[in-house]
């Protein structure tokens, strides 16, 4: 029915007037419009400031002059790029795309198999980390790996060296508080890629005697694959863009050791003041991020015909 | 081991499901343990926050606090430390979810209910914003407001982070529309009724589960964003729950752990509630897949 | 079935009324002069001379609003927030407060209103000592700030902790060997104490080059600017050899853990636990230390007239003068796009007017710049080290008033950082400073040592 109604009304369309079928999408002019102004808008003018000198304060705040590609190159000398570049690749590669990615497709497949009451408890927790506001998250974090947190608690009480992991192994903790914080977005896309998987694909891997690990591998995670590959698209962007985890527990600190891109971009343009080079870090950063996202919308082209 | 296997798939192909579930049970121990044992790892950095908040002299470890009290709690309910913070929090995410919600209905409508050469690329688009890194724009952004005149305005700032969230309002809304039958207009197109009277009489009633769904998203998005009014808002008198929480824990640091976690609690409370609301009403991964699969 | 659409409809308009609420605008008929400052917990002396002011002002000027906008911040987020802040015409204040080193880059920057036909009819500006007066000036000559006080900086040092470890007090090092060999000798005698603490590092901001890194510097015979040339210093060994006396202090756990030290709130347990605790032998510290301890400061510690004792910091190798300090403060200034200049002034005025100054002064243990102030009996007997500070004023430098000073002190923080934690040594990051230097004014503008 409803499709017959669609192709009656396209049909009935040809004969509308072009203006009458424009009409028809005014409604969408505000979505627009927003979208253009704020999101469009700031982009085209990260480009354009990263070609100036424009600055917080100093005479380039007043007259801010075009240099071409002068910040460019200053970043491209500039040994903060490629530590900083590295260690977002390290944040994203292991708190994303191994940490989220493999625990939340973990805890999934745990839970079809555990106690429903156990499954229900351990995926509040595991999603309380998530709902909570980004800085609270962010407290709780530094409260636990700070030098007399929990964790040292613990491994004290364990019979274990204590460390101050914020400054000794800043990136571990970040690393470590992001699979926390973040974990619940893969495991509950997991669970629902897993749930759509008919019951008798399953139950006749069982008779066959299959092996859990050998199910996972040869028949669920072919069948998810479009979900994973989703999931690690999303996981990544999300990942790339973290900032305020990362200011609570350490503010790139210490000695630049956990200074990704987007902690750079901040420092730069707000704390050293130099606007113009400031946005050219983050112009990097959105361009990492047009790929990346070039590459979900191809993606997702291309599970649907 | 092929024996074994056959035997038992054979009795279970006899004694029917009972032997599945049998041999489920089994595997289910391993299974429950290694979950309660990731699911220990997840509740650890939690349990401070609690602990903390009820410990009149907390410090950075969990541990009980020795007198149960609830003068950290006392000591912020005050209007300036958690109320006005609070206040600003509701406003600006009430208002954000608001417009995401017009401006993601009305775009969706469209999107949903007509063919047009303009949909997929429109669509594309949007499901490209979702993909922009926001802590990236926002140093443009700050010099967009600035050229504006817009820094420390309240609904500038609720327009720009409807905004951010609107490329994933659109898409769930679209995906949530498209779920409603088309059937059901026809009845009122015949009629002569103009689209937008359909998408208000027939289309909103049958989808407002899924509206509730993309505003409560919306508002909690908004609720837990830190960086995008640390930005743009500067005056202490409108900064939300997120900044204030930051400076008070710059300016107490070295002091007030118990309070700071108090804090943390009230201000968390809000997004929680309504969190359970959505996974209990719509479930959280029909959200979820309305958002991810599109 | 409308239901649903209603609720929508009414949580938008309730958005959207929430919204139009929300104060933005400035009233049109009374007159508004929005004044911004630093507050913290710690720090509320500067709220306090506000508050009085404002009462003040709006008593003598009906119609008139002063509505005071205090930031909650320590000193470089306040600077981050400031210049935020400033940059835009509808958030700029009318009257705020602006450290020093920021003046004339902010002058450049077009933020400053520039002051100068107003002090003419102002008469207090004579009774302005003429060395603090210059912490105003922008590049032009024009005066385009007003100090409130200013500081300079010692050693503070607990006796008892000393004296307990066989240090013969009043304690006067003479060089930077003296320094390490009393705080080697404080470590062996009580290994859980912090012998001599000098900041470092990013997190503590301008206390890293006031408060440490200036002292040694300038106690070489190197500097970080050469004023007569305008040109920045680079390739200087007594840059490296600072850097070097930094390392060999956290090295050797002389001074607090580097995790401690990269932790910005290090200074609040240097003031609120380790000395009034006697867990810190001495550490540098400003002039307005005795603010923190006195009756009403946030640490209040009675017997820190009997326990402290202050000294000058000694030069390299106790060269001639024999002692270092390092001078900064803070001013009030007026915005350059505030719609009422005179109104603005004369709230700046009338906030530092003779009555208001010393309030100040002694609350926040400033040393003053108003000759009035000083010589008043309350301000000279506000703590037992008035005197003592106010001497190193013939030791003290300034840092360089330029605009692209900022980015330099970065630089130099950055430096510290990278020794203390031990990513780079001395030399590397000496040379890494120069290179940084060279990026941000250019290498016409330096100069090598």
């Amino acid at each position: 029915m409803a499709v017959s109604l669609r192709r009656d009304r396209s049909g009935h369309r040809r004969r509308h007037s072009g203006l009458r079928r424009q009409a028809r999408l005014i409604p969408v002019l505000p979505a627009v419009v927003l979208l253009l102004v704020f999101l469009a808008g700031p982009v085209l003018w990260a480009f354009h400031a990263s070609f100036t000198n424009a600055a917080l304060t100093g005479r380039n705040a007043r007259s801010p002059g075009w240099i071409g590609f002068d910040n460019y190159a200053r970043l491209l000398s500039d040994p903060m790029l490629p530590l900083s570049l590295g260690l977002t690749v390290l944040f994203v590669g292991g708190s994303a795309i191994l940490g989220q990615n493999l625990l939340g497709l973990t805890l999934a497949v745990l839970m079809r198999r555990a106690r429903r009451t156990v499954a229900a408890v351990v995926g509040t927790a595991v999603v309380a980390a998530w709902v909570l506001p980004e800085i609270v998250a962010a407290f709780a974090a530094y409260a636990y790996f700070s030098r007399d947190g929990t964790l040292n608690q613990l491994l004290g009480g364990l019979g274990l060296g204590q460390t101050d992991w914020l400054y000794s192994f800043p990136m571990v903790a970040i690393l470590l508080a992001n699979i926390w914080r973040g974990t619940a977005f893969s495991m509950l896309v997991y669970r629902a890629a897993l749930n759509d998987i008919p019951g008798e694909v399953t139950e006749a891997a069982l008779m066959d005697g299959a092996r859990g690990w050998q199910r996972l591998a040869f028949i669920t995670i072919p069948m998810i694959r479009g979900s994973i590959a989703t999931n690690l698209m999303l996981i990544t962007l999300q990942t790339l863009a973290v900032f305020t985890l990362i200011w609570v527990m350490t503010a790139g600190g210490p000695a630049n050791a956990s200074t990704t891109l987007p902690v750079l971009a901040y420092l730069e343009a707000f704390k050293f003041g130099d606007i113009g080079y400031g946005t050219a870090v983050a112009s990097v950063l959105i361009l990492i991020g047009v790929v990346f996202g070039a590459a979900y919308v191809r993606l997702l082209r291309e599970s649907k015909p | 081991m092929t024996t074994t296997a056959g035997t038992s798939a054979l009795g279970q192909l006899r004694s029917g499901t009972g032997a599945v579930s049998r041999a489920r049970q089994r595997a289910r121990i391993p299974a429950d343990v290694s979950l309660i044992l990731i699911g220990a790892c997840f509740v650890l950095p939690l349990l401070w926050l609690v602990f903390a908040s009820l410990d009149a002299s907390a410090g950075h470890e969990a541990r009980l606090p020795g007198r149960v009290s609830l003068d950290n709690f006392a000591a912020i309910m005050t209007p300036g430390l958690l109320f006005q913070p609070l206040w600003n929090s509701m406003v600006l995410s009430a208002g954000t979810a608001a417009v995401n919600l017009v401006a993601a209905v009305l775009a969706a409508y469209p999107l949903s209910r007509y063919q047009s050469r303009f949909n997929k690329p429109f669509m594309y688009t949007v499901l490209f914003g979702t993909c922009l890194p926001i802590t990236a724009i926002m140093v443009p952004v700050y010099g967009l407001f600035v050229q504006l005149q817009l820094l420390d305005s309240m609904p500038a700032t609720i327009f720009f982070m409807a905004t951010t969230t609107l490329p994933m309002a659109i898409w769930m809304t679209k995906n949530f529309m498209d779920a409603v039958p088309v059937s059901l207009e026809e009845a009122a197109w015949v009629d002569g009724a103009s689209g937008l009277t359909a998408l208000r009489t027939i289309v909103l009633p049958l989808m407002r589960q899924g509206l509730g769904v993309v505003f409560i998203f919306v508002f909690i998005q908004a609720w837990g964003n830190f960086f995008v009014p640390f930005v743009l808002l500067l005056s202490e008198a409108r900064q939300p729950a997120a900044v204030s929480i930051f400076s008070f824990f710059g300016q107490h640091g070295a002091v007030a752990y118990g309070q700071l976690a108090a804090f943390s609690i009230l201000y968390s409370v809000p997004v929680l509630a309504l969190y359970v609301i959505v996974a209990k009403g719509a479930g959280s991964s029909f959200a979820l897949s309305g958002a991810v699969k599109g | 079935m409308r239901r649903a659409l209603k609720i929508t409809s009414l949580i938008a308009a309730a958005g959207f009324v929430l919204t139009a609420c929300s104060p933005a605008a400035p009233e049109a008929e009374t007159k508004t002069l929005k004044v911004v400052y630093q507050k913290t917990d710690s720090f509320t002396a500067l709220d306090t001379l506000f508050q009085s002011a404002k009462q003040e002002f709006e008593a003598a000027n009906q119609g008139v609003t002063v509505a005071l906008e205090p930031i909650q911040a320590n000193d470089d987020d306040y600077g981050t927030k400031l210049a935020l802040a400033v940059r835009s015409p509808s958030t700029a204040p009318d009257v705020f407060y602006e450290d020093t080193f920021k003046v004339r880059s902010d002058v450049d920057a077009g933020y400053l209103l520039k002051l100068d036909s107003h002090l003419e009819g102002w008469k207090d500006w004579d009774t302005f000592d003429d060395g603090a007066k210059a912490a105003g000036l922008g590049d032009d000559g024009g005066t385009y700030a007003v100090p409130l006080g200013t500081d300079t900086r010692a050693i503070w040092y607990n006796k008892k902790v000393l004296a307990a470890a066989g240090v013969s007090v009043p304690w006067e090092p003479r060089t930077w060997q003296d320094i390490l060999d009393t705080a080697r000798k404080i470590k062996a005698s009580d290994p859980t104490v912090v012998p001599f603490n000098m900041y470092a590092g990013k997190a503590t901001g301008e206390g890293t080059v006031m408060q440490s890194f200036y002292e040694l510097l300038y106690g070489t015979e190197s500097e970080l600017y050469d004023a007569d040339a305008k040109k920045w210093v680079v390739g200087a060994p007594g840059f490296t050899d600072s850097l070097a006396f930094l390392k060999t202090l956290y090295d050797e756990k002389l001074a607090v853990s580097p995790a401690e030290a990269l932790d910005a709130n290090v200074w609040k347990k240097v003031f609120g636990e380790w000395l009034p605790q006697g867990k810190m032998g001495a550490t540098v510290e400003g002039s307005y230390t005795p603010s923190f301890w006195q009756k009403g400061g946030s640490y209040e510690w009675a017997e820190y007239g009997q326990d402290m004792g202050v000294t000058a910091f000694p030069t390299q190798n106790g060269q001639a003068p024999g002692g270092v300090s390092m001078s900064g403060g803070w001013t009030l200034a007026v915005g350059a796009e505030t719609k009422n200049p005179d109104l603005a002034f004369e709230f700046l005025a009338t906030a530092l007017n003779q009555k208001n100054s010393l309030a100040f002064n002694i609350a926040s243990s400033q040393i003053a710049v108003r000759k009035d102030v000083a010589a008043d009996a309350g301000y000279q007997a506000a703590n037992p080290f008035v005197k003592d500070v106010s001497e190193l004023v013939a030791v003290t430098h300034y840092r360089p008033a330029t605009a692209d000073y900022p980015r330099i002190s970065a630089a130099v923080q950055e430096a510290t950082e990278a020794v203390i934690t031990g990513a780079k040594s001395p030399e590397q990051a000496a040379a890494d400073y120069d290179t940084a230097v060279k990026g941000i004014v250019g290498e016409a503008k330096t100069v090598a040592e």
